[in-house]
């Protein structure tokens, strides 16, 4: 791919041109230090090493001066500026540690304290009171000691030792805030809060969301949604922006609440989807404790979304985790040792001829898992037939998602971007992330077009939301490809064809046609659509555009590796195409083949019992049906492993659960070790792997480009030419008064569904139920929460209804799950998988009662 | 049915966030106070979250998020009018009307209100109806006042 890697170098030789950095300098207690353009005074002292306290400064945010405990002395200036708002200028001489500041910092330390309970900082006892403060508290009481669960790890308290405080000489006063327990992920104790602001411009400068902000005045004033409504009524995403910035114990993760400091921090991946932000993984008495985002700077800088920042604690140690290897006796379903349940394992695998088999993987599984995996297929059992359950976050097939991943994909290029497409993405609960780097890009100027039939966060902060008919979306972008390539064609049948204003329209190609650096971002459930030939022209025409960036989103993360690995029947590691072809997951789910043997690795993608003589599964929960065999696989905390990441970032998984076997802790292993056992046992020589590193070399042999250690390189796929991109040309079909968008669900991971091991996600339950404009629901007599009939395709579906007032009139919108794990209120809903168009035509009715 | 007050005053303004505070100023005229309703259209059309919206509008005194009284009654408890005892203004209506500070009477017909100052401090203790201002009021005057009223 000559041709697309001299691009990815224009690219970046632009960003780079586009930040030549002039430097500056001034002296500072004076020394002399330089400094980038535009940088305050505070952000030249950091990075210079010279400590200013500051409490409400955050590099993501507009100066605010709200503590004023970076008060510096600057010649020439009146007075005792602040550093975080003072922009730095060449030749300026600055004193921050001078006797006046210092006694001027005190004074101003002690008024915030005069309204914080401060027994954790300024209290003569606190050292001979330690061995008293070890008692056992199921609710964040604000009284007394040890109240509070940011005890030494906090801002404030490293404030006050460094200033030196050691009284204070004002009354404390006690706000008296019932604290709130309300809401799912963080608890809130406003008592301790110093009104900082960090939490309240976070939520409203970066993320857009405005869920924070100040009430009332003076003394009285607050932070929280307006009219006393709680997070989840006030549309909160539960990103944990602000409880990672805020200084006190006021926000506080609710499952790691009074886990105290932790014993260390590790740097890890998120294994939740494609974008791999990097991660703190906080650990205490060697369990995950709780995650905060990582400040990297190549891919989400400081931001998570829900799942990232509140789900990993929970869903590694939720109490329904399988943790020892099981076997089916007769009738009952029992606990064995690693080494019965391999030699029954290996016994049934033994012998079995080629169309007697299948393994399917997950998408979720790390390079070193998968490359074992497809190894232990092809090379100790002689077969084809693997197959991932990636193939279902990849419409359009593996060919059109090879090419994809041969196109520029760049995460903080959007950041750099100076206008962007975004097709059908709201990125509230899903890809937040590209939804924080698309505001960053605006607050530069970027111009940003919203295609989405449904309203959504980034429709609200942008002047040209175009909102055609769900299913148009393709059409338009392709239309919009030709005009920004130069090609003329008629505003008027594109608009009246798409159910679009045309001004709006004209408005929109005019703002992206001044860009020089176009970001086209693109949503799975576009993807998902039953015609993508439309979308597929737009894309590849784009990408023939100068400095183009593209973000071709899917669910599951590593999908990306699962194609580079050959994970799949009819592709090798590589991206050669295979010449023989096995058994494949699409088979087994139409019934048309039915292997004896079928081993799930990672994934249950079916409600009920697969059709065979024997079913092994290999995970970290048991799946929603009886198996015969079941191999209890480490999560992601407990191996180490890479991910490979939507741009082909290689990034390291680490291993920080690492306690021994045990009847509590349980007999969990590596995924790869697995592999590597039973294939020893299978007397297989090739499959001899005895740690990740080994593997990762393996691959890098075999895969030419694949690097041999972790390596956060964007890297660009090779594409492969002998896989044909499947053009789908389905318009809307079906018979029915609704049009019905399926969307495919992305709160999975491995073999569950996240809202059902993490309670938080439970109660939002963003991915359930039948979701209806208000008008719609009231037309047809139903109420929110009702269960009606969905007819789809000819058959009936029970669905509970959602108001949601961001539907257009006439749609409706319902999410398809891959995973099955533990989900029993998503019954039939297997059925939208053969699906092959959609939007498709439905019709919805009440329930019949005589259905029981 | 003719368009909504909202409507209209959306016909009044280019609609950007600037706008807001004249917005909120304009919707309190009509209604009387701030609907909740009318704070989440305002937020779609002007693009600024309804939080914010509630946290400007709670800053200011001037707006309210119950329904008014038909008359608002305020007294005025600045230094002057406080020494030259509005206090028992203050403590008269509430007496008399069974009702607090900042509340509406359950007839709905008055409500009350007490201010910093209205500045005309010569003219203390001052009481407010409506528009109309009683200067150098009394306990006895002020029930006149109200009696006149009923």
């Amino acid at each position: 791919m000559p041709s697309s890697l001299n691009r990815e170098v224009t690219v970046t030789e632009k960003l780079s041109r586009s930040k030549e950095i002039q430097t500056f300098k001034m002296e500072i207690d004076h020394r002399t230090v330089s400094f980038p353009e535009g940088a305050t005074v505070l952000r030249v002292a950091e990075l210079n090493n010279v400590y200013i306290p500051s409490l409400c400064s955050h590099k993501d945010l507009s100066p605010f001066g709200g503590c004023r405990m970076c008060i510096v002395e600057i010649e020439g200036m009146r007075g005792y500026p602040l550093a975080c708002s003072t922009i730095a200028e060449e030749g300026m001489k600055i004193l921050t540690d001078t006797a006046t500041l210092r006694d001027m910092r005190k004074e101003i330390l002690q008024l915030i304290l005069s309204e914080h309970p401060s027994s954790c900082l300024v209290c003569g006892e606190s050292e001979e009171c330690k061995q008293y403060q070890y008692t056992i508290r199921k609710t964040g009481v604000s009284t007394g000691c040890r109240y509070c669960p940011n005890d030494n790890q906090c801002e404030l308290q490293n404030v006050v030792e460094r200033i030196g405080l050691a009284e204070i000489t004002y009354p404390v006063y006690y706000r008296g805030y019932e604290a709130e327990h309300d809401d799912p992920f963080f608890d809130r104790d406003y008592n301790v809060c110093i009104l900082c602001g960090r939490c309240v411009r976070m939520c409203q400068e970066l993320r857009g969301t405005s869920i924070l902000s100040f009430k009332y005045r003076g003394p009285k004033v607050q932070i929280g949604p307006s009219f006393g409504k709680n997070h989840v009524e006030a549309g909160c995403e539960f990103c944990g922006a602000c409880v990672s910035v805020c200084p006190t114990g006021a926000l506080a993760d609710k499952s790691s609440k009074w886990d105290g400091k932790p014993d260390g921090i590790e740097i890890s991946t998120c294994p939740f989807c494609s974008i791999g932000c990097q991660i703190d993984l906080h650990h205490k008495g060697g369990r995950l404790s709780k995650v905060y985002p990582n400040l990297d700077s190549e891919i989400n800088d400081g931001q998570l979304c829900v799942r990232g920042r509140f789900s990993l604690p929970e869903a590694t140690h939720y109490h329904e985790r399988a943790k020892k290897p099981m076997l089916r006796r007769g009738k009952y379903f029992r606990e064995v040792t690693w080494p019965e349940a391999q030699t029954e394992v290996v016994s049934k695998l033994k012998g079995l001829k080629k169309d007697e088999f299948l393994m399917v993987v997950s998408g979720d599984l790390t390079n070193e898992s998968l490359y074992a995996a497809q190894k232990f297929v092809r090379h100790c059992l002689g077969s084809d037939s693997i197959d991932s359950t990636a193939r279902l976050s990849l419409p359009g097939g593996l060919g059109l998602w090879s090419k994809l991943f041969s196109l520029p994909i760049s995460i903080k290029g959007i950041a750099e971007a100076d206008s962007i497409i975004a097709v059908g993405l709201d990125s509230r609960f899903y890809f937040s992330v590209v939804g924080v780097q698309i505001r960053r890009a605006l607050k530069k100027g970027a111009d940003l077009v919203t295609i989405d039939a449904r309203d959504s966060n980034l429709a609200r902060y942008t002047d040209h939301w175009l909102r055609p008919r769900p299913g148009a979306e393709g059409m338009l972008l392709s239309f919009m490809a030709q005009r920004l390539g130069g090609k003329k064609g008629s505003l008027k049948s594109i608009s009246k064809q798409a159910g679009l204003d045309e001004d709006r329209l004209k408005k929109a190609i005019e703002s992206l046609d001044k860009g020089e650096n176009l970001a086209v971002i693109i949503s799975p459930t576009v993807f998902e659509y039953g015609d993508n030939t439309a979308l597929v022209d737009a894309i590849f025409q784009l990408a023939k555009r100068k400095d183009t960036i593209f973000v071709p989103l899917y669910h599951g993360s590593n999908v990306r590796g699962s194609i580079e690995l050959g994970a799949f029947g009819e592709l090798l590691p590589g991206g050669a195409k295979s010449k023989k072809q096995g058994i494949s997951l699409a088979d087994v789910m139409k019934k048309q083949k039915r292997p004896k043997v079928i081993y799930l690795v990672g994934q249950a993608p079916f409600q009920e019992r697969p059709d065979c003589d024997y079913l092994i599964s290999q995970d970290i929960y048991y799946p929603p049906f009886p198996v015969d065999a079941f191999l209890p696989a480490a999560s992601f905390a407990e191996a180490g492993g890479t991910l490979t990441n939507i741009e082909g970032r290689v990034q390291e998984l680490v291993k920080i659960e690492n306690l021994p076997d045990g009847a509590v802790t349980g007999f969990v292993r590596p995924d790869w070790k697995i592999f590597s056992e039973l294939g020893q046992q299978l007397d297989s020589e090739d499959l001899q792997f005895k740690n990740e590193e080994e593997i990762l070399r393996e691959i890098h042999e075999t895969i030419p480009g694949f690097p041999a250690r972790p390596d956060r390189q964007p890297r660009l796929l090779k594409a492969t030419s002998d896989l044909t991109i499947e053009k789908r040309d389905h318009s809307p079909v079906g018979t029915g008064e609704m049009l019905l968008v399926v969307e495919p669900a992305g709160f999975q991971h491995r073999g569950i569904d996240l809202s059902y091991v993490v309670e938080g996600l439970k109660e939002l339950a963003i991915e359930r139920g039948l979701r209806l404009h208000p008008d719609d629901l009231a037309k047809r007599g139903l109420a929110a929460g009702e269960e009606v009939s969905l007819i789809v395709d000819g058959k009936q579906l029970i669905v509970t209804t959602k108001a949601d007032s961001e539907c257009p009139v006439g749609v409706a919108y319902l999410s398809h799950p891959v995973n099955f794990g533990g989900l029993s209120d998503c019954k039939g809903l297997e059925l939208l998988y053969g699906l092959e168009s959609s939007p498709i035509r439905v019709s919805i009715g009440a329930v019949e009662s005589n259905r029981y | 049915m003719a368009s909504s007050p909202i409507e209209t005053i959306e016909e009044e303004f280019k609609g950007e966030p600037a706008d807001l505070i004249p917005v909120l100023q304009k919707v309190q005229s009509v209604y009387g106070y701030l609907p909740q309703d009318a704070l989440s259209r305002i937020s779609r059309w002007l693009k600024i979250s309804e939080n914010e919206i509630y946290g400007v509008a709670t800053f200011y005194a001037q707006f309210h998020f119950t329904p008014r009284g038909k008359h608002h009654l305020r007294v005025c408890l600045g230094t002057a009018c406080h020494v030259k005892g509005g206090e028992q203004m203050i403590e008269v209506v509430k007496r008399r009307l069974e009702l607090n500070p900042g509340e509406t009477t359950k007839d709905g017909k008055y409500d009350l209100e007490r201010v910093a100052c209205l500045g005309c401090c010569a003219l203390a203790p001052v009481f407010t109806l409506d528009t109309k201002i009683y200067a150098q009021m009394s306990v006895l005057k002020l029930q006149g006042i109200l009696d006149e009223q009923k």
